[in-house]
């Protein structure tokens, strides 16, 4: 009995929370502009979801993100297993990346609009930008902490080269380079919808701006509810795919959390 | 003077079963007494201390100290754990202050009497270290000297010295022996280690695989100051004697787990 | 970059760049407006700190708090914080009070999350061998957990420091009328590249500097540690 209840708990608190806000809403301490209606936005939404421009919006900003995202994992993964394997080409990023990865990207924005101009390139590239120093760091560390035993065994049962980065440090180095995969993807959606919101035009960031500029409050908030509704169903698909992928790693049969 | 009564303890795993820790133990421990509770891993023998300790909750029978009973920790009963369980954060110093600060001895005193303590176990000279700075033998050297300056009546002791090295734990158990000389408490002593119960005891109470009962009480007595008792005849035969009486339980509680 | 490959607009030359930095430097408005980005950044972090890290330390040892905060926390956590940026100034205009109060609740979550997972870290033999000295409860709570949850915090902050600086940029490169991120975007729109280029790079080196200046602090507060 006191097991259901902790599990309906959470389920209980985030009702309760979109009736509180319904009902703060309604009973006029606040305008609609400040708060419109729960039900109004979602009311919004069902409606921009009939009218297609809610798919067409979230098309936009997924694309955006998960082609930065993609190509900062093909990227950073290879390069930060080479780092991690290779001193020379350590000594040649190590500054780079000391330097680039405590720096707030997202200010060379306008740097990279006026190199790239204002179309999906420099939102893509602000978004790989961003999103690859997580990777790549993770990449070294899983690297670097990869058993000498592990890698001096498989030595002995023939694995060279190649073969040992594929075979060997890949795997032994995926738990750590997943974690970093995990962090990357919300800040490819973070990059996203800032360059949206920047530059306007289709997207979920550049609708709300729009929305922003108008004043339409239940635009604005319906924007925060589909975004970050996209945000926690990526963000649970990751730790699913992550279970799905370390059923060998221990930490798989614990439970996934955020 | 501890009394124990029909003590039963259960535990509740994390998916909602439960299991019986321990079941109806009885027993007394004398004024400045050295026991030790024996028995295989999950006999319920740390249960017991913990509850002495009153750390958990005693949901049947009674557990007294001095005639009063155990409601919760307090600093008549000091604990010396197995992972040492020293504040990572303070020093060796600040460790062994604690402790007197809580009990609200006044500053001049405390600073005295914790240099006094870390001297009595051999730490001089490391009173400005950090535990991370330290062996697992000096770390417990500390939490003794932590749980020693409190002046507890009862000493309470979770496998102290489990996780040492042999030749540390040897040593450690000497040293803990002429405390006791020097200054007598109240010792229950968990352990699984027969030859270490049978050295340090004068009774070892022997307990049985889960769930834990008392299933045996024997009393030992030998010259301990003696460099060669761990060959004589009569603690060989008395380990003899106790491991015979720890074996089956040892073995029934391998039963069941997965290696 | 002096062989003209490229337009001196579109990448201007290192040193075009230093001399527009220096120009701006002389010029009150840069520092006017570097205040105003320190200002929003250090009160939105502070109030982040603050209230998230209470926040954690309280879901770790109340169980009722937990209940109530975890399912809204594991809600949030993956919300893009960037999405908040319109319904901050919808709430309290262009002003410092949207950019504060963005910074708040985008930082807060690290905070929250590191405080949690670092109190409930925290040794069930610490917490009784406190006890057993006569600790009370909330002295176990002050002695005890807060500093066990300590690493975890730091952390936890350290993620926050790095996204006050991205949200508090991007905030201002958005909507604003002062603040660092305004200037970039403001000498961008005027096609002035060589001091927007030396803003920028200010902008990076702060965040950068503001990290390591952070990690040293937070390893002076570690040293117990190894």
């Amino acid at each position: 009995m006191a097991r259901l209840i902790w599990r309906v708990a959470p389920w209980a608190v985030v009702l309760a929370l979109a009736a509180a806000w319904e009902i703060f809403a309604a009973s006029g301490a606040v305008t609609p502009f400040m708060l419109p209606r729960l039900s109004v936005v979602l009311e919004r939404i069902r409606a921009d979801g009939a009218s297609g421009e809610l798919w067409q919006n979230l098309a936009y900003t997924l694309y955006r993100s998960f082609a930065g995202f993609f190509i900062a994992g093909a990227l950073g993964i290879p390069l930060g297993i080479l780092i991690g394997r290779n001193r020379a080409v350590r000594w040649l990023f190590d500054p780079l990346i000391s330097v680039g990865f405590p720096m707030p990207k997202i200010a060379f924005l306008p740097i990279v609009t006026l190199w790239l101009g204002f179309h999906d390139v420099s939102k893509i590239t602000m978004v790989v930008l961003d999103a690859s120093f997580p990777v790549v760091t993770a990449a070294i560390a899983g690297t670097m902490s990869v058993e000498r035993e592990l890698l001096w065994s498989a030595r002995n049962c023939g694995a060279r080269g190649a073969a040992l980065l594929r075979e060997v440090v890949l795997p032994a180095a995926l738990p750590q380079i997943f974690t970093g995969l995990q962090v990357a993807l919300p800040i490819a959606l973070i990059v996203a919808i800032v360059a949206e919101m920047k530059m306007g035009g289709v997207g979920l960031g550049g609708a709300m701006i729009t929305a922003t500029r108008f004043a339409d409050s239940p635009g604005v908030f319906a924007g925060i509810v589909e975004i970050a509704v996209a945000g926690y169903v990526l963000v649970k698909l990751m730790a699913v795919l992550r279970r799905r992928l370390l059923l060998w790693h221990p930490e798989a049969l614990a439970p996934a959390t955020v | 003077m501890i009394q124990i009564e029909g003590v039963s303890h259960t535990y509740r795993t994390t998916d909602g079963r439960d299991i019986p820790a321990l079941e109806g133990v009885s027993l007394e421990v004398r004024e400045r007494e050295f026991i030790a509770l024996l028995g295989p891993s999950g006999c319920g023998k740390s249960t017991l201390l913990y509850l002495i300790g009153g750390f958990l909750p005693i949901a049947s029978g009674s557990v007294r100290v001095h005639g009063t009973p155990v409601t919760g920790p307090g600093p008549d009963r000091g604990v010396v754990f197995q992972h040492f369980a020293l504040f990572p954060w303070k020093t060796v110093l600040g460790n062994v202050l604690y402790g007197l600060e809580k009990l609200g001895v006044p500053r001049d005193v405390r600073e005295k009497r914790a240099r006094e303590f870390i001297d009595m176990v051999g730490l001089t000279g490391f009173e400005e270290s950090y535990p991370s700075h330290l062996s697992g033998g000096m770390k417990q050297r500390a939490a003794l000297a932590r749980t020693l300056a409190i002046d507890p009546k009862v000493l309470l002791m979770d496998e102290p010295f489990g996780a040492l090295d042999a030749q540390t734990r040897s040593l450690m158990q000497a040293e803990l022996l002429a405390i006791w000389h020097r200054s007598p408490k109240t010792v229950i002593f968990v352990t699984h280690d027969v030859q270490e119960a049978v050295y340090l005891a004068q009774r070892v109470f022997v307990m049985s695989a889960r769930p834990g009962k008392i299933k045996a009480v024997v009393e030992t007595s030998f010259e301990r100051s003696d460099p060669h008792i761990f060959k004589s005849k009569a603690f060989v035969d008395k380990v003899d004697e106790i491991w015979g009486l720890v074996r089956d339980e040892a073995m029934k509680a391998q039963k069941g787990r997965p290696f | 970059m002096r062989l003209g490959l490229v337009s001196a607009d579109v990448l201007p030359s290192l040193s075009a760049v230093a001399s527009a930095w220096w120009n701006l430097a002389i010029d009150p408005d840069l520092w006017r407006n570097a205040a105003a980005s320190l200002y929003r950044g250090g009160a939105g972090l502070a109030l982040a700190i603050v209230v998230g890290g209470a926040l954690g330390i309280a879901m770790a040892w109340w169980r009722p708090v937990n209940a109530l905060a975890s399912p809204l926390v594991e809600m949030l956590y993956p919300m893009p914080k960037s999405a908040l940026i319109p319904v901050t100034v919808l709430w309290l205009g262009f002003g410092d009070g949207s950019k504060i109060l963005l910074i708040f609740l985008g930082c807060m979550l690290p905070v929250t999350l590191g405080a949690f997972n670092g109190a409930r870290s925290c040794e069930q033999a610490l917490v009784w061998s406190a006890r057993s000295m006569g600790a009370s409860r909330l002295n176990v709570l002050w002695d005890v957990v807060v500093p066990s949850a300590l690493p975890e915090l730091l952390n936890g902050i350290r993620t926050a420091l790095a996204l006050s600086f991205i949200l508090l940029v991007s905030s201002e490169l958005i909507v604003a009328r002062a603040g660092l991120g305004y200037l970039i975007g403001f000498l961008g729109e005027g096609g002035v590249y060589d001091a927007m280029f030396a803003v920028v790079l200010m902008v990076a080196f702060l965040g950068f500097f503001a990290d390591r200046v952070y990690m040293l602090a937070a390893s002076r507060v570690l040293r117990w540690r190894d």
